[in-house]
């Protein structure tokens, strides 16, 4: 499990190396999980785990709009400040591609990189979320749905942990608990180095 | 006075040979329209590589020191002509009309007077 886990990360690494190269305005490029973890990260000079829970918080707050307004599942974000922006993409059923970019970003081209990239690394994560998924049969926790997290109390979260691991991420990083989401933000520490 | 969607009929209809035609913010990369095309041929990727190809001349003369407008930048592949119009003036800053031509059926000449004319037309 571990070398497979490695094998999807050094995979979705891949990818965000070629959309660097591709897009020379990128400044970073994260994959992360809807829980809000990394699962991959090339994001020099920038707090990736910071982004990738604030990427899970926008793109929960997204899918509230556009389920709210009937426009169906979460596709992407674009989010402009003075200095550059910040797009994210979804990228399968259990992750988000996010992008940090330089202002003068040509969006044509960052929408289309990002889409194709997003998708990429959506059939790697899902594949292994369900070759996962597969693996203990009997298991009793399916795969990681994003409705998992809202649910999930410190007393249960071994338990479900345990269960959830093998089809949780691609990765094998221990999870902790979550409390309210914006204490956790910067407390939440992974393997990824 | 034209509209987006007018400007992009007419060039495609009154232009011989026109198969696509393309409004481009070239700050963005992005298509404010589009018509024509087709699946093998996606516009709206033209559009974000094209602005490349635009703001790389834009550098290019700056670099240079030139101090002149670009008109237009035409492309020819051996069956195709590409034809980039920037947009002066009336708020039409930073946009360029991009038309692709069938080589075979589309007189240069008259391609680019004629999308001249439309583009002077046009009111975004």
């Amino acid at each position: 499990m571990a070398a497979e886990a490695t094998a999807a990360e050094a995979e979705i690494l891949d990818e965000l190396r070629r959309l660097r190269a591709r897009v020379p305005q990128l400044t970073g490029a994260l994959a992360a999980g809807v829980d809000g973890l990394v699962l991959a990260q090339d994001t020099p000079g920038v707090e990736a785990e910071r982004v990738a829970a604030l990427t899970a918080t926008a793109r929960g707050l997204a899918l509230q709009l556009t389920d709210a307004t009937g426009h169906g599942d979460f596709r992407e974000l674009l989010v402009r400040g003075v200095y550059g922006c910040v797009a994210t993409y979804a990228a399968g059923r259990y992750a988000v591609l996010t992008l940090l970019a330089q202002d003068r970003v040509n969006v044509g081209r960052l929408h289309l990189e990002g889409r194709r990239a997003g998708a990429r690394i959506g059939q790697l994560v899902d594949a292994h979320a369900e070759a996962a998924d597969r693996t203990p049969a009997t298991s009793p926790a399916k795969s990681p749905k994003p409705a998992a997290k809202a649910t999930r109390t410190p007393a249960d979260a071994p338990a479900t942990e345990a269960a959830a691991k093998p089809a949780a991420k691609t990765t094998t990083r221990t999870r902790t608990a979550r409390a309210a989401r914006g204490q956790t933000a910067n407390a939440r520490t992974t393997t990824e180095s | 006075m034209a509209n987006t969607e007018t400007t992009l009929k007419e060039a495609l209809a009154s232009i011989e040979g026109a198969t696509g035609v393309a409004l481009v913010d070239y700050t963005s990369g992005m298509a404010l329209g589009t018509m024509g095309g087709s699946k093998g041929f996606d516009l709206n990727v033209a559009a974000a590589g094209n602005t490349d190809v635009v703001r790389a001349k834009m550098r290019t003369m700056e670099h240079l020191g030139l101090k002149a407008q670009i008109e237009d930048i035409l492309i020819t592949l051996s069956d195709q002509y590409h034809l980039i119009r920037l947009i002066s003036g009336r708020g039409g800053n930073g946009l360029f009309l991009y038309l692709v031509l069938d080589a075979k059926r589309a007189n240069l000449a008259m391609a680019r007077h004629q999308l001249k004319k439309i583009e002077e037309d046009l009111e975004v």
